[in-house]
């Protein structure tokens, strides 16, 4: 008896928990900006500075800092590229010490027993990549009251947990990037699946708020089939994949891979199961990753930016804030090579544009 | 006497973790600080509540692998009886917690009604919760708790982190249940030998329902102090718990075959674990060099406990 009741609840539970997430496409629920469906470029909105401040921090202006970076989680070629750009701008500096650690898997119970653990060692400053916004920000901002500076990349914290965050590409622009190659490849009346890491991790439910968005407004004909979680796993991409290019079938013409992982992972699966050419990958990806479907061509377009870059900034700006160089308010920030670079939605600094690897140039770029 | 009393598993522990500190303290100088320690304390409480339900069921010979996806799908439930049910936060809580119990009685009800060893079917339920806990979420996260409910995860009564007393609550009453009463001695007489202690008029499918039970409350309550730390929901929290758990229940010498093992054990067992996860980081080792190293220590003490065992038995 106890166990038919509890049988059943547990069913009844399943099924209208599966039942709704059909209709959700994983994007988080803030303000979506889409851009216009031409070329027009996106017009600058300037806002307030929204982000944190550390409190007394130590006056460590031109002095020798320890910095630690925390990915999402280490050992994938994303977050390797990220954490050499860093290394090379700590170098380049010369008065900075910079170490990458993190949890094996983006995991974010580990990655906030990482950071606190770093608090303690008595670091300068913070480098971080979020696995969930909400959940990191009782750490980040245990730092900043410690004195310690914290700047994000990649994936951003609630804005007032860190200092800076060094976006790698406006959201906006992502998507009008992806959207526009999907069509291009696949035409205006498709069926589409999305591979994503998990539906909180902060740049990827962005991606895809933005994503819908646009697609309602310049490409209302594509219709979205279904959104899958991949955590940045290798095997778990792959049988996502697969998955719906059999549960699918024709029906479905393109997959976007919202992840460095997710994306080689599932031009590999259209590869298997024999499809390429006919259902269309596009996604965000390492060159490097994505060079052998390129060549097949069975992926046209990767769009990327250049995450080596990222780090490189990322560790720049670090050392303008410690400096005192950078300071809220401002507008832009020399990042070393980099230049100028612009400050965005209050404490956000651009990176730039998104950048599409195709076959003629993914041969140029070694990451 | 004394010498039994110097061999034990759990002196030997004792020993290995002041070693330990005292190495730890000389490679870094954050380390033996009230601060760093309390820290520590806070982020081992929630491993060591579940560890306390752990140490009986592996007493038992049993094992619980479904705690991780129990404090999941509390954490869940917790996220949906307050902000999609409307319910108000306390109710919210209190009934999250008596569905992670139920979830802990289901455990015990499959392992005594159907007999399926504890191995598998803990390993079915890990999936089974951990679905649940995707599936009612849909992988929303829930946040905007109040300020109130932070105290328990982020705050301190009188300077000690406050699931730290909750936590100490817990293991003085698991002590006296284990070592001092007749539970507690139906507990290991099940672990030494099930089909005699059945013969001897125990009531042993009752007793394993009840650790079962007890495992899956304390993970709820491990699951309702995480939610208040990391302040908000997510479906795949407490993925790797239950072997970081089952860690520190053998490393404090609780025989996995059953029979033999203590509560204090396991919390020196558990204190040794963070204070190398903890110092290890501090002196310069990066997270891969400390899991080796706790890898290293589990099969030293165990290996090390074994021989003296070996040795003072006849």
């Amino acid at each position: 008896m106890l166990k038919n009741a509890l049988l059943a609840s547990a069913a009844l539970l399943l099924l209208g928990g599966s039942a709704q997430a059909a209709t959700w496409m994983g994007g988080d629920d803030q303000p979506t900006n889409p851009l216009a469906c031409d070329a027009t470029p996106p017009t600058a909105v300037a806002k307030p500075y929204d982000g944190g401040q550390a409190t007394n921090p130590a006056d460590l202006k031109g002095k020798p800092i320890k910095v630690v970076d925390v990915p999402k989680l280490i050992g994938i070629g994303y977050f390797n590229a990220t954490s050499k750009g860093i290394a090379d701008g700590a170098k380049e500096l010369g008065n900075v010490d910079a170490k990458t650690d993190g949890p094996t898997k983006a995991n974010i119970d580990e990655q906030i027993t990482f950071i606190d653990n770093y608090i303690t060692s008595g670091v300068n400053g913070i480098l971080f990549a979020a696995n969930d916004p909400v959940a990191i920000s009782p750490v980040l901002k245990k730092a900043l009251s410690k004195g310690i500076h914290v700047v994000g990349y990649d994936a951003n914290s609630q804005p007032d947990a860190r200092e800076w965050f060094i976006n790698q590409a406006q959201f906006n622009g992502i998507a009008k990037s992806l959207l526009d190659n999907m069509a291009k490849e696949t035409g205006e009346d498709a069926g589409i699946a999305i591979v994503t890491s998990t539906f909180t991790t902060p740049n990827q439910a962005r991606w895809i708020a933005e994503m819908a968005a646009y697609a309602a407004k310049c490409h209302p004909k594509l219709q979205f089939l279904e959104t899958v979680e991949a955590q940045e796993d290798n095997n778990l991409s792959f049988n996502q994949a697969t998955t719906l290019i059999n549960k699918y079938g024709d029906k479905m013409k393109g997959i976007f891979g919202m992840t460095s992982v997710a994306t080689p992972a599932a031009a590999e699966a259209v590869t298997q199961a024999g499809k390429c050419g006919k259902v269309a990958v596009i996604g965000l990806a390492t060159p490097n990753a994505m060079k052998p479907y390129v060549a097949k061509d069975c992926v046209k377009s990767v769009v990327l930016w250049n995450p080596v870059d990222l780090g490189y900034a990322a560790v720049e700006v670090l050392r303008a804030v410690v400096d005192g160089t950078l300071k809220s308010g401002a507008t832009s920030v020399k990042a070393g090579k980099l230049g100028e670079l612009q400050v965005v939605n209050g404490s956000e600094i651009l990176l730039g544009a998104p950048f599409v690897f195709t076959k003629d140039n993914i041969g140029k770029f070694d990451f | 006497m004394t010498k039994n009393i110097l061999v034990r598993h759990e002196t030997i522990l004792a020993a290995l973790l002041v070693v330990a500190l005292m190495v730890l303290t000389t490679q870094s100088s954050h380390f033996f600080t009230v601060e760093n320690l309390l820290n520590q304390a806070r982020l081992m409480a929630e491993m060591g509540i579940v560890g306390l339900g752990m140490t009986f069921i592996i007493v038992t010979g049993g094992i619980d692998l479904s705690v991780g996806s129990i404090l999941g799908l509390v954490a869940i439930l917790l996220g949906v009886f307050w902000k999609n049910v409307g319910l108000p936060l306390p109710v919210a809580m209190f009934l999250a917690v008596v569905a992670g119990s139920l979830a802990g009685l289901f455990n015990g009800f499959i392992i005594t009604r159907f007999k399926v060893p504890p191995l598998i079917a803990t390993l079915a339920t890990l999936a089974l919760y951990r679905g649940l806990a995707e599936g009612i979420s849909e992988s929303r996260s829930v946040r905007g708790y109040p300020e109130w409910f932070y105290v328990l995860g982020q705050g301190d009564v009188w300077g000690i982190p406050t699931q730290l007393w909750v936590f100490l609550a817990l293991a003085v009453v698991a002590i006296f249940i284990l070592g001092v009463t007749p539970f507690g001695r139906t507990i290991y007489a099940i672990g030494s030998n099930a089909v005699a202690a059945r013969f001897s008029g125990i009531s042993v499918n009752r007793s394993l329902l009840a650790i079962y039970t007890a495992s899956g409350f304390l993970a709820s309550i491990a699951g309702v102090i995480f939610v208040s730390r990391v302040s908000t929901t997510r479906s795949d929290m407490g993925t790797g718990l239950e072997l970081d758990v089952i860690t520190a229940v053998v490393l404090g010498g609780t025989s996995i075959f059953g029979g033999r093992g203590t509560v204090v054990g396991t919390l020196l067992g558990l204190m040794l674990m963070q204070a190398l996860k903890s110092g290890l980081l501090l002196a310069g080792v990066k997270g891969d060099g400390t899991i080796t190293a706790i890898g290293v220590v589990l099969i030293g003490t165990v290996i090390v406990s074994n021989l003296f065992r070996m040795n003072t038995d006849g």
